[in-house]
């Protein structure tokens, strides 16, 4: 085991309650003389979290999940309320735009100032000046003050002097989103060599593209807690369904009276589990759908098999009268079927599965039942399924246009 | 945490103060020298020539003479607790994004606040010297080494003001009322003999009472200080710099929640 460079333990932040200048008064009482605080608006709860040398680690979350604030507990410009968290090593920190710069200085007189806050002596500075400014690239801007700057360049400052520092943990806080497309590159590309140097990073992104390129584990925070943690593509996929299901229309789910009705719904279940936890699968896998239908009137139903993404796009469907089945006759008005995937092409993600008894010319839906399958794996590519495919020499002839 | 040589830190936020007072003005850091000179030609005219200011004793200095050894110390003392009481505030951008130490902020303040003094107190005394005769220059440096507990003084004094000030905004305002209340509390403009017997023990409360004698009988020959009082004055000056580190300390961890 390599080396522990983040340790938190039960880390947690509250913001005192400040609405009148009188509350200010009696805060700064109770702080020198007693040292107990009331009315405080917890931000991060019980936090643990470790981070060893060499490891990347991603942090998502919604907006005003506590991603910045625990940042911010890391490097140390915030004070915990409760817990502890200790890090060792030099630590190389861009939390949001700015980095601290002051918008009178020039970019020049700026970097000098992160470098000395960074912890590097004028010799030094001067040795790396040259590295920084490149890397920068921002021109004749060097020599502007930091207020007249885009805030992409701002952000091309702050990355230099941390590049050029070559932190053993390097604190990024969602300032790639900020760079141009060249930029962003470039990061990616000094954060890849940086990592493969054996650093250590922990970013901050809403792009899981660059969490998934950059990071092995992940950490979702929702409302101030760790909502999961672990390897970054069952976390990535994790919130990303979440997402995909907050977003879902809200359909209002129809009353059916389960007794009256030609057709319903008596159970389903998916590899044999009729709980509705979401079925985890692996990418690739098999999966079995089994239902079964009660027919009031003991004529044999269709049975409709669906699957949708979370947020409802539909993925694939079919019934059994289109593929001239039967469901089996398994007592009095009640059938049932079974539906088998050999290798089920879905990408990673949640689904929802759902089941529809049809009349038996296939026309008419008449109740639905639903269950989540979560399907895992660690791949980056695009879309819902995968389509079988294979790369190959190009044909002679083939690509050539006039 | 980092480990960060604090010497090129504060280094760079002295460079930085220096550049923030002198930058926005046109004769740039000749101005440090030049203000001292032309705030003594005024004091001369007003209180020699308007008012007839006179110290009282057979061989007493001149007023101006007397009113420089004190007033620029003064200077130094109480511009160096106004400025670095909202020094904290005013960072708190810097404070929000960057790990720090932030004693750091209001060492710097208070350094550049007694470097502009000093320089401009050394420039008008060889002035004087020049002038009048009246500077006994061999007491520079005894005068340098009492602003050694002053700078004491003032940063505890700086550091308590500057962690209060982040809760509670109205402390500036206040200083702005209150140290000239301290300063005229203090033999700085007047003579001690001149004020009525029942009252003069008094005067030796005001801390400063102490460094406003001491720099005249340095320099000048004035009056008289025991060591006694040295010794009080090396005392409370370490003491109030200490209780200034216990506040600072004990509010620092606050700072983010309240700025």
């Amino acid at each position: 085991m390599s080396e522990l460079l983040v340790e938190a333990r039960g880390l947690g932040k509250a913001y005192p309650k400040v609405h009148r200048s009188s509350d200010r008064l009696r805060a700064l009482g109770r702080l020198l003389f007693s040292g107990g605080d009331a009315d405080r608006i917890s931000v991060l709860r019980d936090v643990d979290l470790d981070v060893r040398r060499g490891e990347s680690l991603g942090l998502i979350g919604a907006n005003g999940a506590g991603k910045s604030t625990l940042l911010k507990l890391i490097t140390g410009v915030l004070t915990p309320s409760t817990g502890s968290v200790r890090v060792r090593g030099q630590v190389g920190a861009l939390l949001e735009l700015g980095a601290g710069f002051h918008p009178e200085y020039s970019g020049r007189d700026n970097i000098a100032m992160a470098a000395a806050l960074h912890g590097l002596d004028g010799a030094e500075l001067r040795r790396r000046l040259p590295e920084i400014i490149a890397f920068a690239d921002i021109g004749h801007y060097i020599d502007e003050p930091v207020k007249h700057y885009s805030s992409g360049m701002v952000v091309r400052l702050g990355f230099a002097v941390i590049a050029s520092l070559k932190p053993d943990l390097l604190v990024t806080d969602e300032v790639l989103a900020v760079g141009d497309e060249s930029f962003q590159k470039k990061c990616v590309r000094w954060m890849q060599d940086y990592l493969d140097d054996g650093g250590t990073l922990i970013l901050v992104s809403h792009s899981m593209y660059h969490i998934q390129k950059l990071c092995r584990h992940a950490c979702w925070l929702r409302d101030g807690e760790v909502a999961m943690a672990g390897d970054v593509f069952d976390v990535t996929q994790a919130y990303l369904a979440w997402h995909e299901r907050k977003s879902a229309p809200q359909e209002a789910k129809p009353d059916v009276d389960r007794h009256n009705v030609e057709f319903s719904v008596l159970g389903m279940s998916l590899d044999g589990r009729s709980s509705e936890q979401p079925l985890l699968l692996d990418f690739g896998a098999p999966l079995r759908v089994d239902c079964r239908i009660r027919s009031r009137d003991d004529r044999v139903p269709s049975v409709a098999i669906g699957v949708t993404r979370a947020d409802g796009t539909p993925v694939y469907g079919v019934s059994t009268d289109m593929d001239g089945c039967t469901p089996q006759r398994v007592g009095t008005g009640e059938y049932a079927c079974s539906l088998a995937f050999d290798a089920l092409p879905l990408l990673p993600g949640s689904y929802t599965v759902r089941v529809h008894p049809l009349d038996p010319e296939g026309v008419r839906v008449f109740d639905t039942m639903e269950r989540t399958l979560t399907v895992r794996g660690a791949t980056r590519e695009f879309g819902l399924v995968r389509l079988a495919h294979r790369w190959g020499a190009p044909v002679a002839g083939d690509a050539a246009h006039e | 945490m980092n480990a960060m040589p604090p010497a090129t830190l504060t280094l760079r936020f002295l460079q930085r103060e220096f550049r923030e007072r002198f930058t926005g003005s046109l004769s740039g850091s000749a101005w440090a020298l030049l203000q001292p000179l032309i705030q003594l030609g005024v004091y001369s005219f007003v209180f020699v020539h308007v008012f007839k200011a006179r110290i009282p004793g057979a061989d007493a200095p001149g007023y101006v003479p007397f009113l420089v050894t004190a007033l620029w110390p003064w200077n130094a003392f109480s511009e160096a607790i106004l400025r670095s009481t909202s020094v904290i505030q005013n960072n708190a951008a810097l404070i929000g994004k960057v790990a720090l130490p932030r004693e750091i902020l209001v060492l710097a303040s208070v350094c550049t606040s007694f470097a502009v003094h000093i320089a401009g107190f050394v420039a008008i005394l060889l002035v004087l010297r020049v002038g009048t005769g009246d500077i006994a220059i061999r007491g520079l440096p005894i005068a340098l080494l009492l602003y050694v507990p002053l700078f004491a003084l003032a940063l505890g004094i700086s550091l308590a003001c500057a962690a209060v000030q982040v809760f509670v905004r109205d402390l500036a305002q206040l200083l702005g009322q209150l140290l000239p209340l301290m300063m005229f509390g203090a033999p700085v403009f007047y003579d001690r003999a001149l004020l009525p017997p029942a009252v003069q023990p008094w005067l030796s409360l005001n801390p400063f009472t102490f460094y406003a004698d001491a720099f005249r009988v340095a320099l000048l020959h004035h009056g008289s200080v025991e060591w006694q009082s040295v010794a009080v004055a090396v005392v409370v000056a370490a003491l109030v710099l200490a209780a200034g580190i216990v506040v600072f300390r004990r509010l620092d961890a606050h700072f983010e929640d309240f700025l």
